[in-house]
């Protein structure tokens, strides 16, 4: 054994522990701006934004409005007076979100017993008790309205269904199913390019899908005046949210 | 336009309305005015005192107010009337649980045919129609054999005063002098409005107690930033639930 210099035994100095730099906590964090926050293009008063959105950000002090896109499984608790414990909860994939300032909305669809349900809540209704995610999932497009037209089998999500872990991850999982259709007629024909639809297995014959190029607008995305650049404005907008909503 | 919810949940759509710049302009008397009470003249916006004539520019010269955009005419009784000038009207003089009645020039449309402009059905598309789809039809009788004065045919449309009766004031900013009307009110976006108390005789009870004969920033009262209705549901409270 080793001997110090006092003429004792030497105590045992457990190695130094390693540092680790964790470089994902490194990375910038995600930021993430809800689209309801973002003004349409318009000539209405900057200010009327402005009100309306110091309305919106004291509603998120008191209620926490999750980051959800289209695709998550949500579990919505309304303030139901006509049921019996008073409140009504409802689970459901959503197909889209819409509206801008305090009257954004998001439909949110799933199958109870056979029959379809969609059901459109308001972000900001106060009779909304809880919002709570359990399946975090982006799909490939912005609006899931054709699974009114797809096999029931793919809107169907169990009412019980207990919320998935997740990880602090930056990157939300996309997707990327391809969702298989009931025979035509559609209430829409999702084939058509204005609906730019990637999630859709189409399984029409190669002469229709050719009809349905005809309808395709190619000059839009070269059009000038529908440009609507909302990077600017999304930055300022952020940066008010974020320092509000820390105080 | 937003929408407001109330305690009970129930969601209005409220339009907002900016008070800018107002300014007493002039006082007229009951005798000068002739008719049942004296008048005052009230001047909106600020504008550019450079593209009107002098003689249109003395009434603001006298009052000592920059050129307002719009003027109107307020029948006021004597014990309201307030001095022409300096002192400013605010949107604290509404209050939350008024009435209101706000005029407006319509959207122009321009000119249009007689089925927008008043509501004929028309002809139908098909079955044998020559070259008459939106026309009005007959005009007139035989017996009549002339026109009468004001039948409906096409012309120019909108642009118009019109007035929206009854209207419920649900919140006052008073920062930013913002009035959040019930319902919808004539006119486009951003343009210049009027707005009075309410002449309904359902609303004379409500408007009992207004700020009289206005409100003074200058003066004893120091309001909250936000004044609200008792039924409306203000976003600091906790969510709406029935017991």
């Amino acid at each position: 054994t080793r001997v110090s210099s006092d003429g004792k035994p030497a105590k045992f100095q457990p190695p130094p522990k390693p540092v680790i730099i964790d470089k994902q906590k490194q990375r910038e964090e995600r930021r993430f701006l809800s689209p309801e926050f973002i003004p349409p293009r318009g000539r209405t008063d900057p200010l009327k934004f402005y009100i309306e959105r110091k309305d919106m950000i004291q509603r998120r002090k008191v209620f926490n409005i999750p980051e959800f896109y289209v695709g998550h499984i949500l579990a919505v608790t309304a303030a139901d007076p006509y049921a019996n414990d008073k409140a009504s909860r409802f689970v459901g994939i959503c197909i889209q979100r819409g509206g801008k300032g305090l009257g954004a909305t998001f439909v949110l669809r799933n199958v109870i017993e056979d029959q379809g349900v969609e059901i459109c809540y308001e972000l900001y209704n106060p009779r909304i008790q809880a919002i709570e995610v359990l399946k975090l999932e982006k799909r490939l497009d912005d609006n899931l309205m054709y699974l009114r037209d797809a096999l029931p089998e793919y809107s169907t999500f169990d009412v019980n269904m207990k919320p998935v872990s997740r990880l602090d991850h930056d990157e939300i999982p996309v997707n990327k199913l391809q969702v298989r259709m009931k025979p035509k007629p559609w209430s829409k024909r999702w084939e058509r390019p204005k609906y730019n639809i990637k999630g859709i297995k189409f399984e029409l014959p190669e002469k229709k899908m050719k009809e349905a190029q005809k309808w395709s607008q190619p000059w839009l995305e070269f059009d000038m005046l529908r440009e609507y650049d909302t990077s600017k404005i999304e930055e300022k907008i952020w940066k008010e949210v974020s320092e509000e909503l820390k105080k | 336009m937003m929408p407001i919810w109330t305690k009970s949940g129930k969601k209005h759509a409220v339009t907002l309305l900016k008070v800018q710049d107002c300014h007493v302009l002039r006082y007229i008397s009951k005798e000068e005015s002739g008719g049942k009470t004296s008048k005052l003249l009230v001047g909106g916006k600020n504008a550019s005192p450079f593209s009107k004539s002098e003689s249109a520019m003395e009434i603001f010269k006298e009052a000592g107010v920059p050129r307002k955009q719009k003027v109107t005419t307020f029948n006021v009784t004597d014990d309201a009337l307030i001095k022409p000038g300096s002192t400013p009207l605010y949107a604290a003089h509404f209050r939350p649980g008024q009435f209101v009645d706000v005029t407006a020039k319509t959207i122009g449309k321009g000119f249009q045919g007689v089925m927008k402009r008043w509501g004929f059905k028309g002809q139908p598309a098909s079955h044998g129609q020559t070259k008459t789809h939106r026309r009005p039809g007959a005009i007139s009788t035989n017996k009549a054999s002339k026109v009468y004065r004001g039948k409906k045919m096409p012309g120019k449309m909108g642009n118009i005063y019109r007035t929206s009766f009854g209207l419920k004031v649900w919140r006052i900013n008073t920062k930013h002098d913002i009035i959040y009307v019930n319902g919808s009110v004539p006119g486009h976006t951003n343009c210049l409005v009027k707005v009075r108390d309410s002449k309904l005789p359902t609303c004379k009870d409500s408007n009992k107690n207004p700020p009289f004969p206005t409100f003074f920033a200058d003066g004893d009262e120091k309001l909250p930033e936000d004044l609200y209705d008792e039924d409306v549901f203000q976003f600091t409270d906790p969510s709406v639930t029935y017991a």
